[in-house]
């Protein structure tokens, strides 16, 4: 095993900026490849790029400088693989959000108890809020983080997500579910 | 409910917490605003029982987040080992 300290400077700046990460990464390549084996490719060819970029990088917020490598990254893959859509990468990513397997027909149909009705709701959502949605809450981004990956400035993430949770929310009020939900402060005595 | 006169508790009316609720949430506004919306909620049930059911879409969906499979990260963890090890040609545009 090498030692830390034998390391070049870019060797141990990639270590301290870019290995904590790899986990964020790689959610984030699921949600942009749905595909695991994509993801992993996605995720190396962030990586790769990031190595080689990585004397120029300043230090300062690694995952955004990262989201962007990523984003590039993934248009270029998106490219070769379906060239006939080459004009707009972020069509292409509403494009294969729309592919996914999801909106599983099961979980349109069960009780109407309220992660199910969220489900449903969170699944029949048009991609372009989809993504917003799955990358900030299920994958835990921060506005800025998402607005990277997407290209498209903080502003429109966060009206995106906005509209997407209240339309979530709609279906919750229409299925009547959200009437026994305690409230805020209530929830953050019982949580912690 | 009918609102019979104009009521801002925490200094932000009803109408002006929802707009940022969600930001709120997600703690992506600024400490003053935060601490204003923090006493409305404190003062104002309608408002703690929206931000109620917000916060419970927000933990729902958030569970939902699939765990990365160990081996995955190993594999990824060994793939930067190899790059700073040198061990893997930097200078090819692509890996396929
Ligand atoms: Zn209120």
């Amino acid at each position: 095993m090498v030692l830390l300290m034998d390391r070049p400077t870019e060797t141990s700046a990639f270590e301290r900026h870019v290995v904590p990460e790899l986990d964020v990464l790689y959610r984030t390549a699921r949600s942009l490849t749905r595909n695991n084996a994509d993801a992993e490719d996605l995720v190396q060819e962030t990586l790769l790029r990031a190595y080689r970029a990585i004397d120029r990088f300043d230090g300062r917020y690694p995952r955004a400088w990262l989201l962007t490598i990523m984003r590039n990254a993934n248009i270029n893959r998106v490219r070769k693989k379906t060239p006939d859509l080459l004009d707009d990468p972020d069509a292409t990513f509403e494009r294969s959000a729309e592919f996914a397997d999801h909106a599983d027909p099961e979980a349109l149909v069960v009780e109407p108890v309220f992660d199910a009705v969220v489900e449903a709701a969170f699944e029949a959502l048009p991609a372009m809020f989809h993504d917003v949605v799955e990358l900030v809450d299920v994958n835990g981004l921060a506005y800025a983080e998402a607005a990277e990956i997407l290209g498209i400035p903080v502003g429109t993430v966060m009206s995106r997500l906005h509209r997407a949770r209240k339309r979530i929310r709609d279906h919750l009020t229409t299925a009547e579910v959200d009437v026994d939900t305690p409230s805020y402060r209530a929830r953050l005595t019982k949580g912690s | 409910m009918l609102k019979l006169f104009k009521r801002k508790p925490g200094g932000l009316s009803c109408g002006e917490v929802m707009e940022v609720l969600q930001s709120y949430l997600d703690g992506e506004i600024d400490a003053e605003t935060a601490g204003k919306v923090t006493s409305h909620l404190d003062l104002c049930v309608d408002c703690d029982l929206e931000a109620g059911v917000y916060d419970r879409i927000r933990s729902s969906l958030a569970t939902r987040t699939e765990p990365v499979d160990a081996g995955v990260l190993r594999s990824l963890e060994s793939f930067s080992e190899r790059l700073m090890n040198g061990e893997i040609d930097t200078n090819g545009v692509d890996n396929d």
